[in-house]
């Protein structure tokens, strides 16, 4: 697990439509502590994922200095250290059962062979997959797949686990169900967490802290820490109200 | 967890909603067979009525054609012939596969590359392989390299179009899935850009073979002295209508052999995992 420290990000874009360049992050300054769980809270197109993708090393090219536990992200070699990623879509590999799916990532973070099926059994089972290690992908439904692609992102035992709207894909329902999960997981092993998502209600009921960003270019315009104590419920009155005065940061219509 | 929940959406929400559901799907092999076979006795027995109605010179008939194949085998001439063709299929449709994807993969990755060579490969699928055919055979000689060439030549546009398609249909998102993972890149290529490709590389190959058969007896009609479709020709200018029959049979079972042996258990093998897929 580590701390995350970014300074100065900025991000521009080049594509044939912005021959000039589409200034997607504007100095952005953003610190995460050990064991933190924070939400990016924003419209679509804020360049919330693109802080995601600089600090997994997907985004090679950009402005400013990005450091994970001490250590500087280098920009050529990517990163030194495990990332656990969820991402919108499962992203699973449709050749491989739920089982070869996770071991693939354990195999590609370098655990030793030894270790994969303890470690897959055992985050399986914490997802409720137990009984699905065999079956391939499109076997399951989209909640299923979605809880595979964070039993992998557990089970590589990564220093900071990144998370780019992992449940918006789902209905609400399931969904629910879904962040109970993730925050049981989260309890237990303390990740440091980055979630992004534009769902107000989502980041007051997961986040320690909310940092809601601007629409482009994405710029920090709020924190707020979420003071309700863990385990949260979904009925409090609380939560319902923290996530009108955060909705309002978002769409700002109140000065912040 | 809701698992209960949870397992009853496995059955409504598929991401292939066309699939059978796999109960189904063993029923129906046998069935699939069994019409099979019998649509092959129908056209059997068709074929000795019309055999009867124009008489065994015109259309001989299941039996004359078999003992005409029987006399072809024993005297060797099948096996020699045979032999040539395969020897000339299997060389040319090696190089049209090198080629085409080559081409293909090139197209499928760079823009520019796109760009200046879509229409040149439109254009050589749609030349008929037989002008292929009579310039190689006048630039080279009637020798068995200019026939390799001109098989392959006419082949691997159809090829490199396939692995061009498949190429294309990388999913970018699990290469990224990977990397972020720490996979290298010859693991991002090895496990998930190369299994991406397969079901059109199995495409290509189907496609490559197909117009191979076709073209690799048309070539040893017009220029070379022996292989199959030199000898159809023979059987043809000595009217012998039982040996072109015979020698028909002969490639229509090979292909049969090939398809059922090679082909299907490696698609089956690699597609194990699709459920779509049946043989």
């Amino acid at each position: 697990m580590a701390d995350i420290a970014v300074q100065g990000l900025s991000k521009v874009y080049q594509s044939r439509a912005h021959p000039d360049g589409l200034l997607a992050l504007d100095n952005v300054d953003l610190a995460v502590a050990d064991h933190e769980f924070v939400c990016l809270l924003g419209p679509s197109g804020c360049g919330k994922t693109t802080v995601l993708n600089v600090l997994s090393g997907l985004e090679q090219k950009y402005a400013g200095e990005v450091s994970v536990a001490g250590r500087l992200v280098s920009r050529r070699n990517g990163h030194s250290f495990r990332v656990g990623y969820v991402f919108q879509e499962p992203r699973l590999l449709p050749w491989l059962t739920v089982r070869g799916n996770i071991e693939f990532a354990l195999e590609s973070e370098s655990i030793p062979g030894s270790e994969w099926r303890k470690r897959t059994d055992n985050w399986l089972n914490r997802v409720g997959l137990a009984d699905f290690a065999e079956s391939h992908p499109h076997e399951l439904s989209g909640g299923m797949q979605q809880r595979t692609a964070i039993a992998r992102a557990f089970a590589v035992d990564p220093e900071m686990l990144l998370m780019d709207e992992p449940f918006s894909g789902l209905d609400e329902l399931t969904a629910r169900t879904m962040r109970e999960l993730l925050l049981a997981l989260w309890l237990e092993t303390r990740k440091t967490v980055i979630f992004v998502t534009h769902n107000c209600f989502e980041a007051c009921f997961l986040a320690d802290r909310i940092v809601v960003f601007s629409p482009r270019p994405g710029k920090i315009r709020k924190e707020v820490t979420v003071e309700l104590a863990r385990p949260r419920n979904y009925e409090d009155s609380r939560l319902f109200e923290l996530s009108v005065s955060v909705t309002h940061y978002v769409t700002g219509k109140q000065a912040a | 967890m809701q698992q209960g929940g949870e397992r009853v959406a496995i059955v409504t929400e598929r991401a292939f909603p066309l699939q059978q559901p796999s109960k189904l799907r063993w029923l129906r092999i046998p069935e699939a067979y069994s019409i099979r076979i019998a649509s092959l006795v129908v056209l059997a027995i068709v074929w000795q009525l019309a055999s009867l109605a124009f008489t065994e010179r015109y259309v001989p008939g299941p039996v004359s054609t078999f003992s005409a194949l029987w006399d072809l085998a024993t005297s060797g001439q099948l096996m020699k012939h045979f032999e040539v063709t395969m020897i000339r299929m299997l060389v040319s449709f090696a190089l049209a596969m090198l080629v085409g994807m080559a081409i293909g993969t090139v197209m499928g990755l760079y823009r520019r590359a796109e760009q200046s060579l879509d229409l040149i490969v439109m254009v050589g699928l749609t030349i008929p392989g037989l002008c292929y055919i009579i310039v190689a055979f006048m630039w080279l000689g009637l020798n068995d390299r200019a026939a390799v060439l001109a098989i392959a030549w006419t082949t691997f546009p159809a090829i490199a179009i396939n692995i061009w398609q498949g190429v294309k249909a990388i999913d970018q998102r699990l290469i990224d899935m990977a990397r972020v993972f720490g996979a290298s890149g010859w693991r991002r290529t090895v496990r998930v850009v190369i299994p991406q490709v397969l079901p059109y590389l199995m495409a290509a190959a189907r496609f490559g073979l197909g117009i191979i058969w076709k073209v690799t007896v048309l070539v040893e009609l017009l220029g070379r002295s022996d292989g199959i479709g030199y000898m159809l020709n023979y059987s043809f200018q000595m009217f012998n209508m039982a040996d072109v029959f015979a020698w028909t049979i002969f490639f229509t079972i090979v292909m049969l052999a090939i398809e059922l042996t090679i082909l299907k258990p490696i698609e089956r093998r690699m597609f194990l995992w699709r459920p779509e897929i049946r043989a």
